[in-house]
């Protein structure tokens, strides 16, 4: 079953399009990373669905109905994101005991095990809390509410390591133990790679790949050696990312579609085959010029 | 998983109960707001006096007028600002969708109106009181009101504050809508008093106080009031339509 399926998706902001053309499905209970840079889109994607934005064109479906401003969206969706407000006349027990009201599927035993475990004081209220503090708040809201559709937008944002690695445990562990459908977005792709089924990698509002995470590991390849050979080896093919790394020598990234015989051939003329890592071929992937960075100062 | 069917009126009563306790800071500020219309109104509301040879008097008026025009105000103003995104957001940290948020901050108001005008009886009698302390008076005099005359007094209270309460969201809408009302609303109203009364015979206000003000039946006054209401949160509503839920 789908759990969300966008066709066409637009989202324009007066003339800039956040969001342009973009069309995928997310199946039922899976767990899947939206991977983009700062500015890709990914949080108006996720409000989107959430039924917080409006789209300016294209179809966004959610359980069957579009998102925005549905009822039936809103029970069975928690949008977890540092922007979540909570009164501050209320203290955290009792923000957890609103939620419980509100969320029929609702772990109250979790939350307060979570509560008590990142040592929270149950009489303080939401705005005194630190911002590492308060996303993990939203956070255990967010896993505790077990919603068929479960989002988190940067959701680390502001946590440190040790929290990150609980969170993403936690995370996991409850999902095993019930599954929904996970929408995770972040930019550092490395350290939820582990955990995703899927990548959606966006850049610039548009859809870059949609693919298993074995299948984005071995998505490209690194070539490393002498620049002339490698100019003249990558003649004809086309190359994610090239960037010089010493004097005379270069690197690039190609897509993983070479032939054999071709990869003998760079090794015969002096030419290193490595792989990249995950984290790297988001980067050179969604980066916004091949050069990347020292494009500025060349 | 399977996915939850939940009806609109179960999650407004769960939004309402919410509110009542998470916008508890509305119902500190009308406590502060009476406590400073007491004492303003400890002056009195009017005053007469005479002599004659050795013998003086003075006469002091003393009601809870100014304490419900200052209470109509803080409606006003309670109305605007929880229809600022950082109350109507608190809304979309749980269930909800735009109705719903309105059914309940409508909910919301009236209880907080109720409450209102029951507490501006109340003070207004604590007023009084405190006037024969305070003021070294020699007598007293008061209307004694029956049971249905007191009933009627708060219900009038009420839905005077309540009218005030509607305004107040219809303005705020706007303002989310567009900051340009901020402006544009008091000037216009300032605007349109000063036109009025520039040939010296001022009608405007006159005419929506004697249309409110006067109404000797209850019953109508009710469905003035609750007809001009409708009307306000209707039109707010219709304009909230025009923006994003949450952004």
């Amino acid at each position: 079953m789908k759990t969300v399926e966008c066709i066409e998706l637009t989202k324009q902001y007066g003339k800039t399009k956040a969001i342009n053309n973009l069309s995928f499905t997310l199946s039922e209970n899976k767990i899947t990373g939206l991977i983009g840079r700062n500015g890709a889109g990914k949080t108006t994607l996720l409000k989107m669905i959430a039924g917080y934005l409006r789209h300016s064109s294209g179809e966004i479906q959610v359980f069957g109905v579009n998102p925005f401003n549905s009822l039936k969206v809103s029970a069975n969706t928690i949008f977890i994101d540092n922007g979540m407000s909570f009164s501050n006349m209320l203290t955290l027990l009792e923000l957890l005991e609103s939620a419980k009201r509100f969320y029929p599927n609702w772990n109250h035993d979790l939350a307060l095990k979570l509560f008590d475990y990142f040592s929270f004081s149950p009489n303080l209220s939401h705005v005194n809390l630190s911002k590492g503090m308060k996303s993990t708040f939203n956070m255990i809201i967010g896993l505790a509410a077990r919603c068929p559709l479960t989002i988190f937008d940067e959701p680390t944002s502001g946590m440190d390591a040790g929290t990150r690695k609980d969170f993403y445990r936690a995370l996991l562990k409850d999902y095993i133990a019930e599954p929904r459908t996970i929408i995770l977005s972040s930019h550092l792709i490395d350290e939820v790679e582990d955990i995703l089924e899927e990548v959606l990698l966006i850049k610039n509002g548009e859809k870059l790949l949609h693919t298993p995470v074995e299948e984005l590991k071995e998505f490209a390849i690194g070539i490393r050696g002498k620049t002339e050979a490698l100019k003249e080896w990558m003649e004809k093919i086309e190359p994610i990312y090239i960037q010089e790394i010493g004097a005379n020598i270069s690197y690039a990234v190609i897509k993983n579609d070479r032939s054999l015989i071709e990869l003998e051939n760079a090794k015969a003329i002096g030419l290193e085959v490595v792989p990249v890592p995950t984290e790297d071929i988001c980067t050179y992937l969604t980066s916004k010029t091949k050069g990347g960075i020292d494009h500025v100062f060349s | 998983m399977y996915l939850a069917e939940v009806s609109s009126w179960e999650i407004v009563k769960k939004q309402y109960r919410y509110k009542l306790r998470s916008y508890f800071g509305v119902f500190s500020s009308l406590v502060v707001i009476q406590i400073l219309a007491t004492f303003f109104s400890l002056n009195g509301t009017g005053m007469s006096g005479g002599s004659s040879g050795t013998f003086s008097y003075n006469v002091n008026y003393y009601s809870g007028d100014l304490i419900l025009a200052f209470v109509m105000i803080w409606g006003f103003i309670t109305a605007i600002i929880i229809t600022t995104k950082a109350y109507r957001y608190d809304d979309y940290s749980f269930v909800t969708n735009r109705k719903i948020s309105h059914f309940s901050n409508i909910l919301f108001l009236m209880s907080a109106s109720l409450f209102a005008g029951i507490t501006v009886f109340l003070s207004s009698h604590l007023c009084r009181l405190l006037a024969v302390y305070v003021k070294h008076v020699d007598g007293i005099m008061m209307n004694q009101l029956t049971i249905t005359q007191i009933l009627k007094g708060v219900s009038a209270t009420v839905l005077y504050i309540f009218l005030f309460v509607s305004i107040g969201y219809f303005v705020g809408m706007l303002i989310q809508v567009n900051r340009l009302f901020s402006f544009l609303i008091p000037v216009g109203f300032i605007g349109f008093l000063i036109m009025d009364g520039l040939h010296n015979d001022p009608t405007l206000l006159q005419t929506i106080a004697l249309f409110f003000g006067s109404e000797a039946l209850l019953t109508l006054l009710f469905v003035k009031i609750i007809t001009v209401s409708a009307l306000f949160y209707v039109l707010a509503i219709l304009i909230s339509n025009r923006m994003e839920v949450r952004s």
